[in-house]
């Protein structure tokens, strides 16, 4: 699959923003919690689910997707929204609860909608299958070769609207392209202690769809697969299944104390961070240079900082708007 | 000490051709049903021991539950990379460990990274993967007999076993790596999904063996015919514009017209240097090595390979030295069977 080089800086540029944005967010979110973690206090109030170290999954599929396909996420969803092409300053405001948020502030980090993208999510395990489906049918009905795009995590594989909706998606082959994101904990039950195959794009055969399983969080390797997965979906061949294996730097959620994880595994796996290997791929194969990476990175970190100080910056919701807006 | 060595590996059957062409899924836990079988067929042939790979999966484990079986069976401690580079240490283990004959489950790279290791020990190989050459579809219990036959010696080597060739990729004359199919430099920027899929893709390939009925680029090597080729000859062909298209089986469900610019034979022995250019160099169907224009390339053809277990020859042979027959009237339930 050809890329190219404007297409290998912008998925570069996307990466370091996810990452950036996240690693800030660690920051911000802890302002007001200390000495003693507060969940309720701060600029960010609220439960927090970071994505850092999973950007191949959300980079290497939405570099495929455009304004008119449709995304939807999980409750750890930054990196899908910023993949997918979400306003980055209405996005951060909607996490501070700001009335220049996404949902006017009153959705929050794990409620990100945003109809100008086709994006939504969920703080629901397994709750980003069936819209995705709805999406597609909508797609297929209106006779567009738009797709839509359902990301989920290992753990939610085992909910019933896992295997609800592969079976309709399979049966009214409809243009949707399921992405399981193994990041190996479902919380803090691994993946062996919850499911019982070893590979759940193995379960995608069981409803008529191909499966495929892309191991070490292979940003290049994510892109290749998802491209003929969006390609078969435009070209009326039904849905496809990726099972990605990704790395979580971070805690399931900011303060989680991970007692349930080996002491050295998060050394391990940044060891294998897939944003240098990304990079060292493009540079020894003279796609890019040096300076395009740093320009583009850069530009990550500036638009994440103007995010952040948008957000800081924004005010709060009328109190008088409480009950606007909440029932659509 | 009859030794046999088991490899599966977890990574096999999983990879793009499922999305790109009608590739088969197999998952783990089939796996694990294929080293039960092969362990039932070496309980029928006296092996003493039996030496399993670990890996992520826990295959041969999971393999061994509720089995009683007349030998013991150690489950390899190793660190696990979890890379083909686990089952090459394995395959190093067991070679150390004295193994009389190494049972792979996997595909053509699963048996290519064992067969940099397994130095004179033969490879039994069953396929799990999509288009393999060098693996075929062998029944796991068939196999385990095959095994078992040559670990004990009771079937003579030449009665049954092939010598595999190998290409063997060299940089400023030291080796880099082997494939025991084909090497092909694709034009890709990256390694990207792995397998190749695509041969507007490929510029170039060295096939080992030219022969018909195998799925893959190395097809392409029986559909240029033998005009010119002296027998038992691999190939070196360059593929774009030129004199000729060939039907190419590439991958399951696939079959594609390639354009071959040029192709000359490859003898037995010799080397010849890749085109250097940007781009992957693909070992066994799998983009392995980023290229750039000065990395320069040459690729040998050697006759010495792996030896390799020939099933039906090995079960023939046993067969007809009477090994699965004896008397009705000895009262005996098992002899040397289960």
């Amino acid at each position: 699959m050809t890329l190219t080089r404007e297409r290998a800086i912008d998925m570069y540029r996307t990466a370091w923003t996810i990452r950036l944005f996240e690693e800030r967010m660690a920051e911000v979110y802890l302002e007001g919690k200390r000495p003693a973690f507060d969940i309720g206090s701060g600029p960010v109030p609220g439960e927090m689910h970071l994505s850092a170290g999973q950007e191949p999954v959300a980079v290497g599929v939405c570099a495929h997707l455009r304004a008119d396909d449709t995304v939807v996420g999980t409750h750890r969803a930054h990196h899908f929204a910023i993949a997918k092409g979400v306003d980055l300053r209405r996005m951060a405001a909607e996490i501070f609860g700001k009335v220049t948020g996404l949902g006017r502030g009153k959705g929050g980090h794990m409620h990100l909608f945003d109809p100008a993208t086709r994006f939504s999510c969920s703080g629901i395990v397994g709750a980003s299958l069936p819209p995705a489906c709805g999406a597609a049918l909508a797609a297929k009905k209106r006779g567009t070769d738009s797709v839509a795009v359902a990301f989920f995590g290992e753990g939610a594989a085992n909910q019933g609207s896992f295997h609800e909706s592969l079976n309709l998606a399979g049966l009214w082959k409809l243009p949707v392209v399921f992405v399981c994101e193994d990041n190996a904990w479902a919380i803090s039950v691994p993946k062996g202690k919850s499911t019982a195959v070893a590979d759940n794009s193995v379960r995608a055969a069981g409803y008529g769809m191909p499966g495929v399983r892309i191991a070490d969080n292979d940003l290049l390797a994510v892109y290749e697969a998802a491209g003929a997965a969006v390609e078969r979906a435009r070209r009326g061949e039904g849905p496809s299944f990726l099972e990605v294996e990704t790395y979580r730097f971070f805690g399931h959620f900011q303060g989680d104390p991970e007692v349930y994880r080996p002491p050295d595994e998060v050394a391990r796996l940044k060891a294998r961070d897939p944003l240098p290997r990304f990079a060292e791929q493009l540079l020894r194969q003279g796609l890019v240079t040096p300076q395009d990476l740093d320009a583009a990175r850069g530009e990550a970190a500036r638009a994440v900082e103007d995010a952040i100080a948008f957000a800081r910056e924004s005010p709060y919701p009328d109190p008088a708007d409480a009950l606007l807006h909440v029932f659509a | 000490m009859s030794v046999v060595g088991i490899l599966p590996n977890p990574a096999s059957g999983k990879d793009i051709r499922r999305l790109v062409a009608a590739g088969a899924s197999v998952d783990n836990l089939e796996k694990v049903k294929i080293v039960r079988r092969v362990l039932a067929g070496l309980a029928a042939t006296g092996v003493e021991q039996v030496l399993l790979m670990p890996d992520w999966f826990d295959i041969g484990r999971r393999a061994l539950e509720g089995l009683r079986l007349p030998f013991p069976v150690t489950v390899l401690e190793m660190p696990l990379s979890f890379t083909q580079e686990d089952t090459a240490l394995a395959a190093r283990l067991m070679r150390e460990r004295r193994a009389r004959c190494l049972v792979t489950v996997g595909g053509d790279g699963t048996n290519r990274a064992a067969a940099k290791e397994s130095g004179d020990v033969p490879l039994l190989p069953i396929s799990t993967g999509t288009n393999n050459v060098f693996p075929t579809p062998v029944e796991g219990t068939l196999a385990g007999v095959a095994a078992g036959l040559v670990a004990c010696g009771h079937v003579a080597p030449d009665a049954c076993l092939l010598r595999a060739r190998r290409l063997e990729v060299e940089r400023e004359g030291r080796l880099l790596d082997i494939a025991l199919v084909d090497v092909a430099v694709c034009t890709d920027r990256s390694t990207g999904a792995r397998a190749v899929w695509d041969t507007s893709t490929v510029s170039e390939v060295i096939i080992a063996d030219v022969r018909p009925g195998v799925i893959g680029l190395s097809s392409l090597g029986a559909a240029l015919g033998d005009s010119g080729r002296p027998p038992g000859a691999g190939l070196r062909a360059r593929l774009g514009p030129g004199p000729y298209r060939a039907l190419v089986p590439l991958l399951p469900g696939v079959i594609q017209w390639v354009e071959v610019a040029s192709s000359e034979p490859l003898e037995v022995g010799a080397a010849v240097a890749l085109d250097p250019r940007w781009g992957v160099l693909a070992l066994d169907g799998e983009r392995e090595v980023l290229l750039t224009p000065d990395t320069h390339l040459t690729v040998r053809l050697s006759a010495e390979g792996p030896w390799v277990v020939d099933v039906p020859a090995a079960l023939g042979a046993a067969s007809r030295a009477g090994h699965f027959r004896k008397p009705a009237d000895t009262g005996e339930t098992g002899g040397r069977g289960p």
